[in-house]
């Protein structure tokens, strides 16, 4: 029956149209909005004034640019490192050994811990009159708590970074023991009878095998750590701050003017961030294929 | 060529009682192709990944000629395993996967290529080294698994239920291809596998595992002549065994004597032991009344080839005599004469 072909196509169809007309009305009405169109403030001329005001002007330039630049830096050290010591942990994980059980529930613990909360945790350890600085100074290994290196609230990002780690590492985690789990050992002791050392047996057989599920988690993290507000707003500095944080503030400006502004930023994050997305599946395609 | 043997060989897991290989002692001359055989747990696999190097022993010790390999570790042992269900790397070509073994010694490229495309041709799949695992079928990347074994010129070759997972036309030909490998290198080779026809397919001696201790070891026809107990007779699939005592060549059972020609090797001391003749030495009907018996067809069945018939002996109990072909004479409820030739009889402890 042709009726029977169409039929999967048919059940997804209204999920699917929520889904694009969400995705394309937000883009759509965010875009339009930036182009500074607001019937309801007598706004019905469109120009690109908002993004060159936000990228350009005297006022906002500098602000923009060290913005993305940290942005970057935040987002890409976050997930690089995260995902690098998530392998790490998976790979202990996976092993025998005694309280192996706790270890692994210690692990996930932070997974449903909301980010602003680990934002809090993060001021709690790593301030200046935190937790490590005050144990430190008892200790004798600096003089006052206020000796201890400035972590938190710093220009570098610093301690975002740590906590997004503290957040995505787990994440990263559980997906790459989920893959190896599914994987099994056979893999890794077939390399090994054919002569493959550990760190060969790490690069040629688990790298692979985990390569395509950490890649597509990375985008998740990376583009999800590039867009949220939250935790930077919360551990970050006035200047340079991150453009997510950038596009709030105009956002909460009670002048309706910058509110094109605020989207022109926003559209701008989407757009860096669908680019990324793309270059990235188009490098880890090839990377893969070419292992 | 290496010469294999396991000397006393242990091994209990962590956290288990239960040896799951317990006192194997095996002896395998060079150039030979040995089955590790028994049902499914007995420790088969546990000893091939001991041998390769993948687990390490309890106890007890394995040499390959005369030294110990205990201390080298399976990246360099040169036991090369073969798994059941291949494992190709999905994200590598079939020549990628072919070559595995020469990168990871850091052999040049241009060698590994060449290398490949013969050990393809060896195989019998040329010109296929572009291609990607799951382009072929279960058959081809079986060969690709073994040319992937072969190219690193291993001392033993272990390969873990070799034609299990193939259909009944592929397994001759890989069964044909294996034997001719092996005569072609000579290579050591040991396989596992819990199917008895695989293993007499295959194996120049069979080592026969039950609950992780060896039972026998000896060529494949031995199983079937004399069987080192019931339970080994019974998985080459022997049905009939009668109860009795032996006293010398004679063996007296609820159906009267029988006189067996020990043929050398002594199967069982005296006392209460188990007769046992496999269904196709009964024979039917005989020309005189040495060793026979009277019994009455239950059943017949043609099975194309042979016949198997049903026979209801006189103290009630059941054996199994099958006729090559059909010999047309005999029908359900006729009654017959069996007659156990005295070489063919076999006697073994009862436990
Ligand atoms: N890693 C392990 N830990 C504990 N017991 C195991 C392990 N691997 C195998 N066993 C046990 O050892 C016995 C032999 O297993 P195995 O060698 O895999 O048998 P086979 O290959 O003959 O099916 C089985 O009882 C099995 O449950
Ligand atoms: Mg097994």
């Amino acid at each position: 029956m042709w009726w029977e072909r169409w039929r999967i196509a048919v059940m997804l169809a209204p999920t699917l149209l929520i889904i694009v007309v969400l995705f394309f009305g937000s883009l759509g009405y965010g875009f339009i909005q930036s182009l500074g169109y607001q019937p309801n403030i007598g706004n019905y001329s469109i120009s690109l004034d908002a993004y060159s005001t936000v990228m350009f002007s005297e006022r906002y330039s500098e602000q923009f640019w060290r913005g993305l630049r940290l942005t970057f830096f935040v987002s890409l050290a976050s997930t690089a490192i995260a995902a690098g010591l998530a392998i790490a942990c998976a790979l202990l994980l996976r092993q025998t050994f005694v309280g192996k059980r706790v270890a692994t529930f210690l692990f996930q613990l932070n997974l449903p811990v909301p980010h602003l909360v680990i934002a809090i945790g993060i001021i709690f350890l790593f301030s200046n009159s935190g937790l490590l600085a005050r144990a430190a100074a008892q200790m004798g290994w600096i003089s006052a708590p206020s000796d201890f290196p400035v972590l938190v609230r710093d220009t570098e990002g610093i301690s975002i970074i740590l906590a997004y780690l503290w957040k995505e590492i787990p994440f990263f985690g559980i997906i790459v023991l989920a893959i190896l789990q599914s994987v099994g050992e056979d893999y890794e002791d077939l390399a090994r009878s054919l002569g493959a050392n550990g760190w060969q047996r790490f690069r040629y057989v688990i790298l692979p095998l985990i390569m395509p599920g950490l890649l597509s988690s990375s985008i998740i993290v990376f583009a999800f750590t590039f867009g949220t507000y939250e935790v930077p707003k919360l551990l970050g500095v006035r200047f340079p701050e991150m453009l997510p944080v950038m596009a709030l503030e105009f956002f909460l400006n009670p002048d309706l003017n910058a509110r094109a502004e605020g989207m022109a930023l926003s559209m701008i994050i989407a757009v860096i961030v669908l680019a990324l997305v793309v270059v990235y599946m188009w490098i880890s395609d090839r990377a893969i294929r070419q292992t | 060529m290496t010469h294999v043997v396991l000397q006393k060989l242990n091994k209990v897991y962590p956290g288990t009682t239960q040896a799951a290989v317990q006192d194997m002692h095996l002896d395998i001359p060079s150039g030979q192709l040995v089955a590790l055989l028994g049902p499914s747990g007995c420790g088969k696999t546990t000893t091939l990944k001991m041998i390769a190097g993948l687990i390490h022993p309890s106890s007890g010790d394995i040499t390959f000629d005369g030294a110990s390999v205990l201390p080298i570790p399976a990246e360099r042992r040169g036991a090369v395993m073969v798994f059941q269900n291949y494992l190709l790397f999905p994200y590598m070509s079939v020549g990628q996967n072919v070559g595995f073994g020469l990168k990871m010694r850091g052999v040049p490229q241009k060698t590994i290529n060449q290398k490949v495309i013969e050990m393809l041709e060896l195989v019998k799949l040329p010109n296929i080294a572009n291609r990607r695992p799951k382009q072929l079928s279960g058959g081809q990347q079986q060969r690709v698994a073994l040319a992937r074994a072969l190219i690193t010129a291993p001392k033993v070759l272990l390969l873990d239920e070799p034609l299990s997972n193939l259909d009944a036309h592929l397994r001759d030909e890989m069964r044909e291809l294996i034997l001719s490998i092996q005569r072609q290198l000579g290579v050591t080779m040991i396989f596992v596998t819990h199917d008895q026809e695989e293993a007499v397919l295959l194996a120049n001696q069979i080592a026969l595992i039950f609950e992780g201790v060896l039972q026998q070891y000896a060529p494949p026809d031995v199983f079937y002549r004399q069987p080192i107990s019931e339970r080994a007779a019974r998985f080459f699939g022997g049905v009939n065994f009668i109860a009795g005592t032996r006293r010398g060549d004679r063996v007296t059972t609820a159906l009267g004597d029988f006189v067996f020609n020990p043929a050398g090797k002594d199967s069982a001391p005296e006392g209460a032991v188990t007769l046992t003749i496999r269904p196709e030495q009964i024979v039917l009907q005989p020309a005189d009344t040495r060793n026979s018996i009277a019994g009455r067809i239950r059943a017949r069945i043609y099975v194309g080839t042979y016949t198997r018939y049903k026979i209801v002996l006189n103290d009630g109990s059941e054996i199994e005599a099958t006729r090559p072909g059909d010999v047309g004479s005999l029908e359900e409820g006729d009654a017959v004469r069996l007659a156990f030739p005295e070489d063919r009889i076999w006697v073994v402890a009862q436990r």
